[in-house]
């Protein structure tokens, strides 16, 4: 596992409906926040790049001192991001995680009382995803 | 490194520029742009000045398109240990800046600047010192003097721009005979160039022979900077390759980058203008390669001491400037991100911070904000590293830089946001509800736990470098927008830090950023009903009419404001009478909100509004009442509300509320700031449209004799005075009065006259109107509900809850046309208004009707002489139950009419109230409907001969009301139906609708007749009133009201005959009170009366009974004896005639007899058969009198 992970799901809209903290190192809430504020930079890159490729996984499109920023875009009406900030290089488990991620977003979309673009407040969704993250990161 | 490198700076001159003296820091500015308007000096211009002394190294240069390149450095730069390596960063010339009227000794600034110089004496090649207006006599002092002090003579500012120019060519020129003298002596005898990577290296012998190979590779890429600084390219690109070989030869790394780094600029600056793909594809090559060359430079040893990594990252930036474009932005995010890489490895803290800083433009140029605002962060984070509060004012600078990233900028610098917002709520007021997606468009990119990061850091920086608003509007921003991510100590702690903050500003310190509390509209009050405004549509009589809400309900739920329309509202205030605004202030965190105060912005200038203070306990909400005159005519906009709160003056907008409150509708924002304080969910209040009408006129009502409400009995009838006084400044000119609510029909009359004559009312004045209640009945049926609604017809209905008061409405208005202010806008009427008086009354249980009934009599006539008087004779029966007061006499009865089936309505009343009540019965006879010629004409009821009957408290009584004078005249078939055509000419045809007219009309008789029996009744002194028993009666006359309206078709009628002979007999008659004398021939008629319009032709008979009834005219036992016809008299009536038929009796024995006249129809019509009742189309109709009673007294 990671040691630092931040997950972060972005809607359409940039707005952060999701974030997770999902290394094993101790969080220090600055940390935290930074880690946020390296993710919130990348969008700018992820925008550029998300109409150049037809893949979904982006992988290490930015980075910053050690961390490594990738995402995975989701089809473009919904057009949500899943990005995570990570130092490990395991590019397979992090592409795996995206994919399971990604299902259980859309189990989340297809919740009729679900407005797209709010914020995800499910404990259910936060427990699965906790879980792939220690699975495959 | 350096800020602001590119490609390019390998050509510019650094000229250091300093203040001499005192300098004001304005003056100081405004010289230093006059000077900086002068970076590139064209060569041609500088030739005048320029003398060659030898033959110019610069053998190419080209002096019609070329130029020289300076960058002015204010306040100078510590001389940089690299200037060897490359020339530009070295000061080549110094400028001096003097403001004359500070420094009055110009021997003293002369040596000031000669003192500044000194540093840079080592690299600087010219040096001038500019002094501004100097006075006469410094002029005068300065013309004399040989210095490098130049004059400039106080002048307009164009001849001191047109100096500064020739100042600059001159040192221009200067400089470039410089550099000349420079690279011939270079060339000539050789330089010593080091940099900081030589200088520690170990003096082995391998060493100084390389040094000394490399010398020559050096000088000539220094001779290229030269070259390049003089303006001549081609001659720097010529000396550039050449030190490249060198370089290469002697494995050179650093020196090698440094001369392609050069040759790259000279290759950009020679083809400045004809930028192509093929050159940048030459350049990017290039630069890649001198930055692998920088990076071979690297040397582990001394990397603690220097490192070439400044250089390298310079390069990249340099590299990105060049291709910044949106089409390269990949290449560009490469390059950048490689420098930032290169961050950790700079070991200088301000190098790091000169580099994110230039990433962070780049990013910005590349259009990358998000990007851009990050490195801002990281400038800001290394600026707030240093203790120093200069540090702390960039810090917070560069962070308000990255606030529009973050999207946490103040209002007052995001005019885009506020428009967006605008348009969604002006969205909001049009569609009435906001499409989902749009309101999450509203909170876009809103990154909570950085925006409030980013808010913590300005406030943390503005408090340093003691910008108080600042820090104030960063704190009010972060209170307001992350209170529910704050625990209450930060919250309080906010809360300090803003009335701190206020403390250091002068008070009356507007914010754009509102803090606490959250303000939203409740609601707009109606116009409390004794004010209400109606619309005036002038071009009708009933101007009011239309304006009201109309419907199918008394009460709409839309009447709020003037209108139902609740798409668009609008309110209407008048000018100079106070109105109010329910708004709903919520402070969702812990800690204790005052509010100093706070009043209804409004932009329009037309409305004085009244401050408020309120003091708001954490956790909680709380409407309040703004208030405000109108002062001006037009519309009136309220966008939201001005607080002074913690010692600074903000404005709420409502909207901003409204948008916020959709957002955590929607589950986009943190927390409803109402809903956490325990508010309800309100619906959403858009402000209406609020335009101000010029004064109106207001009437104020009161009842005269106190405003509570009148207790009367039921049935009572009483004046109620209302005094209407205007209390406006406008006179009253059209003023009506209508009734609404319940009961209005217990209106019986309004002194409409008096109001208007009344008119108009001034300002001041009163006026006083009667209005006669009629109290009615407790419990209401349903019925009478359903008439009286129906009878409310159009007029402005209103609902008062509760209350079963008719309500009097009065609708006025002031002139029509007013003077002056109204004439600019002549479509618009000044408005109308509309006050509502209530009639309190209250109803107390009165006499109660119990039952009623309908009571036959037969009082037998007496046969006399007298012709018995026509039909209607008046009469009044009174009977009291309790026989008190019975008295015969009062029965007035014609004998000789024959009152044969008299009917008498009994009512049944009982007291049960505590005073006694006095009942007369009067029934009012008058017959509207037939204008006929009425037999008699009865006249008023009351009729002072008959006491009235008395029912004492606990008791019952019965009346008897008698019902024979309902008879009318005539029999004809109008009567019967409406549509009459059958009258004259098809009398006799068969009708087939008569019974349904029949009933039609007996209905309306029925009415008629009800109608007319008043039941009045008094009570003690001054009540009285009348009972309202209709409906009993109708119910008791329902069933045989026929009988009591319709007149039979004919009437009979018995009388003497006076003949000459009978002197006796009519002395007997006078004797015996018309009784006639047996064994007597006695002569008789009988009269028969045609009440139809139709010719009748009847068989009469005439018999006669004794006491017990038996016939005595005809069988075995008869006791009288007749002469002329009795039965079967064939007689052709004429109509609405009387016809005799005589015959003379002779009676054996006295006694009483009765007489009964009969007849039979023959020819009837099908209205003799209705009213008989006879359901046959054939046969006769046969017609009996009423009985006459003959006495016979025996003779004497």
């Amino acid at each position: 596992m990671a040691s630092t992970a931040c997950f972060i799901i972005v809607s359409r809209n940039d707005i952060p409906i999701y974030e997770a903290e999902v290394g094993s190192a101790l969080k220090k809430e600055e940390a935290v926040q930074q880690h946020q504020f390296i993710l919130h930079a990348a969008l700018d890159i992820v925008q550029d790049i998300a109409w150049t490729t037809s893949a979904m996984f982006l992988k290490a499109i930015d980075r910053f001192n050690d961390l490594v920023v990738s995402v995975y875009v989701t089809a473009v009406i919904i057009h949500t991001r899943l990005m995570l900030l990570h130092d490990s290089r395991n590019e397979d488990g992090i592409k795996s995680f995206f994919q399971e991620v990604h299902e259980l977003y859309i189990k989340i979309l297809l919740n009729p009382l679900y407005l797209p673009g709010s914020r995800i407040t499910s404990s259910h969704f936060d427990t699965k995803v906790r879980a792939l993250a220690r699975k495959y990161l | 490194m350096e800020p602001d490198v590119s490609i390019e700076s390998g050509c510019m001159i650094r000229v250091a520029v300093l203040p001499v003296g005192e300098v004001p820091s304005a003056e100081l500015r405004e010289y230093a742009a006059m000077l900086s308007r002068h970076r590139r000096v064209e060569l041609s211009s500088v030739s005048s000045f320029y003398a060659e002394h030898q033959k110019s190294p610069f053998g190419s240069q080209p002096w019609d398109t070329g130029s020289l390149r300076f960058k002015f450095v204010v306040g100078g730069s510590p001389p940089s240990p690299w200037e060897d390596f490359q020339s530009d960063r070295k000061i080549l010339a110094v400028v001096g800046l003097c403001h004359c009227p500070s420094s009055p000794d110009l021997a003293v600034a002369s040596e000031l600047f000669a003192s500044a110089c000194r540093p840079y004496a080592s690299s600087a090649l010219v040096a001038r010192c500019f002094a501004f207006s100097p006075s006469d006599a410094q002029l005068e002092e300065g013309n004399k003097r040989d210095s490098n002090l130049i004059l400039f003579p106080p002048s307009d500012r164009q001849a001191q721009e047109l100096h500064m120019l020739t100042m600059m060519q001159y040192i221009a020129a200067s400089l470039l005979m410089e550099f000349e003298k420079w690279v011939l002596r270079a060339e000539s005898s050789g330089t010593i160039l080091k940099t900081p990577l030589d200088s520690q290296a170990s003096l082995s012998s391998e060493e100084v022979i390389k040094a000394k190979k490399r010398r020559l590779g050096r000088a000539q890429k220094t001779i290229g900077d030269y070259c390049l600084l003089a303006g001549s390219p081609s001659d720097a690109n010529a000396h550039y390759t050449t030190a490249i070989e060198l370089a290469r030869l002697t494995g050179d790394v650093f020196w090698h980058a440094g001369a392609l780094e050069g040759s790259v600029c000279a290759l950009l600056v020679d083809r400045m203008d004809q930028v192509d793909a093929v050159l940048e594809e030459e350049v990017k090559y290039r630069y890649y390669t001198v930055i692998q060359l920088y990076r071979r430079a690297f040397i582990q040893d001394n990397a603690q001491r220097v490192s070439t990594v400044s250089f390298e990252v310079e390069a990249a930036l340099k590299l990105a400037r060049f291709l910044c474009r949106r089409e390269l932005a990949k290449e560009v995010v490469e390059l950048l991100m490689g420098a930032a890489d290169g961050a950790k490895s700079l070991i200088d803290a301000s190098d790091r911070l000169i580099l994110y800083v230039e990433i962070a433009r780049l990013f910005g140029k590349l259009g990358y904000q998000r990007k851009a605002a990050f490195f801002s962060r990281q400038v800001a984070q290394l600026y707030l590293q240093q203790e120093s509060v200069c540090a702390a004012i960039s810090a917070m600078q560069v962070l308000s830089m990255t606030s529009k990233a973050y999207r946490v900028q103040g209002r007052g610098a995001n005019s885009r946001l506020q428009e967006i917002s605008d348009e969604s709520g002006s969205n909001h007021v049009d569609g009435g509800k906001l499409q989902p997606q749009s309101v999450v468009s509203l909170f876009e990119s809103q990154w909570s736990n950085l925006q409030m990061v980013v808010l913590r850091e300005i406030l943390l920086s503005s408090v340093r470098a003691g910008y108080p608003l600042t820090a104030w509007s960063a704190a009010a921003r972060l209170l307001r927008s992350y209170y529910p991510l704050i625990t209450p100590a930060g919250q309080s702690g906010l809360a300090s830090t803003l009335t701190n903050s206020a403390e250091r500003l002068p008070s009356g310190t507007r914010c754009a950023d509102p803090a606490l509390p959250f303000i939203r509209l409740h609601s707009f009050p109606v116009h409390p009903s004794q004010i209400d405004i109606v619309k005036r549509n002038p071009a009708k009589e009933e101007w009011w009419t239309g304006s009201a809400p109309s419907g199918p309900f008394i009460y709409t739920p839309f009447s709020k404001g003037e209108t139902n329309d609740n798409s668009k509202q609008e309110l209407t205030w008048i000018v100079g009478e106070p109105v109010q605004v329910l708004v709903e202030l919520a402070n969702p965190c812990g800690f204790d909100l005052n509010v100093e105060s706070i009043y209804l912005s409004v932009h329009s200038e037309n409305f004085d509004a009244f401050p408020l203070s309120v003091c708001l306990p954490p956790n909680t909400s709380k409407v309040i009442s703004l208030s405000g005159v109108p002062t001006k005519v037009g519309p009136v906009a309220i966008p939201g509300c001005i607080v002074h709160c913690f010692g600074v003056i903000t404005e709420h907008y409502f909207k901003d509320v409204d948008n916020l409150l959709l957002g955590a509708a929607q589950g986009l924002v943190l927390s409803d700031p109402f809903r956490c304080c325990g508010s309800g969910k309100l619906r959403n209040v858009s402000v209406p449209n609020i335009s101000v009408v010029p004064s109106l006129p207001l009437l104020v009502a009161h009842v005269m004799g106190g405003d509570g409400s009148a207790i009367l009995y039921e049935g009572e009838i009483r004046d109620v005075w209302i005094s209407l006084s205007n209390a406006g400044c406008v006179p009253v000119e059209q003023a009506h009065i209508s009734l609404s609510g319940k009961n209005q029909d217990s209106v019986i009359s309004i002194a409409h006259e008096a109001l208007q004559s009344a008119l108009p009312l001034k300002p001041g004045a009163e006026v006083t109107l009667p209005v006669t209640v009629k109290a009615w009945q407790i419990n209401l049926l349903d019925s009478d509900n359903a008439a009286t609604r129906n009878a409310s017809g159009s007029t402005g209905r209103l609902y008062k809850e509760g209350s079963t008061s008719p309500l009097l409405v009065i609708h006025y208005a002031g002139p029509l046309t007013d003077s002056g202010e109204l004439q600019k806008n002549d479509h618009s009427v000044p408005p109308g208004r509309r006050l509502v008086v209530p009639l309190h009354v209250t109803i107390l249980q009165g006499l109660s009707f119990v039952k009623a009934r309908l009571l036959s009599m037969e009082f037998p006539a007496h046969v006399s002489e007298a012709h018995p008087r026509s039909i209607h004779i008046k009469e009044r029966l009174i009977e009291d139950v309790d026989g008190k007061s019975k008295t015969d006499s009062l029965v007035k009865i014609d004998p000789y009419r024959g009152s044969w089936g008299l009917r008498l309505l009994e009512m049944e009343l009982s007291n049960p109230t505590d005073v006694a009540f006095e009942i007369s019965v009067c029934v009012q006879l008058d017959n509207q409907k037939n204008d006929l010629s009425l037999t008699s004409v009865t006249d008023d009821a009351s009729d002072g001969g008959y006491p009235k009957t008395r029912v004492d408290r606990d008791y019952s009584a019965r009346v008897l009301i008698p019902l024979e004078h309902f008879k009318l005249p005539i029999l004809d078939d109008s009567f019967f139906g409406k549509d009459g055509q059958a009258d004259d000419a098809s009398g006799n045809k068969v009708r087939t609708n008569v019974e349904k007219n029949t009933k039609a009309e007996l209905n309306a008789s029925i009415k008629d007749l009800v109608s007319r029996i008043k039941v009045r009744w008094q009570s003690g002194r001054n009540s009285s009133g009348e009972l309202n028993i209709k409906d009993a009666i109708q119910a008791a006359l329902q069933t045989s009201v026929m009988d009591i309206v319709l007149p039979d078709p004919l009437t009979f009628g018995f009388r003497l005959v006076r003949n000459v002979i009978g002197e006796e007999s009519s002395d007997l008659l006078k004797t015996s009170d018309g009784s006639i004398l047996s064994h007597e021939m006695t002569p008789l008629e009988v009269l028969v009366r045609n009440n139809t319009k139709e010719m009748m032709s009847i068989s009469l008979s005439v018999t006669c009974r004794d006491v017990a009834g038996g016939n005595c005219i005809e069988g075995n036992k008869s006791t009288v004896l007749w002469a002329g016809v009795l039965n079967g008299v064939q007689i052709e009536v004429p109509p609405l005639q009387e016809i005799k038929h005589p015959f003379s009796m002779y009676f054996l024995v006295p006694g009483e007899y009765t007489l009964i006249g009969a007849a039979v129809i023959n020819n009837a019509t099908e209205v003799l058969k209705a009213r008989a009742k006879m359901s046959s189309p054939e046969g006769s109709v046969f017609c009996r009198g009423p009985p006459f009673h003959v006495s016979v007294v025996g003779a004497v």
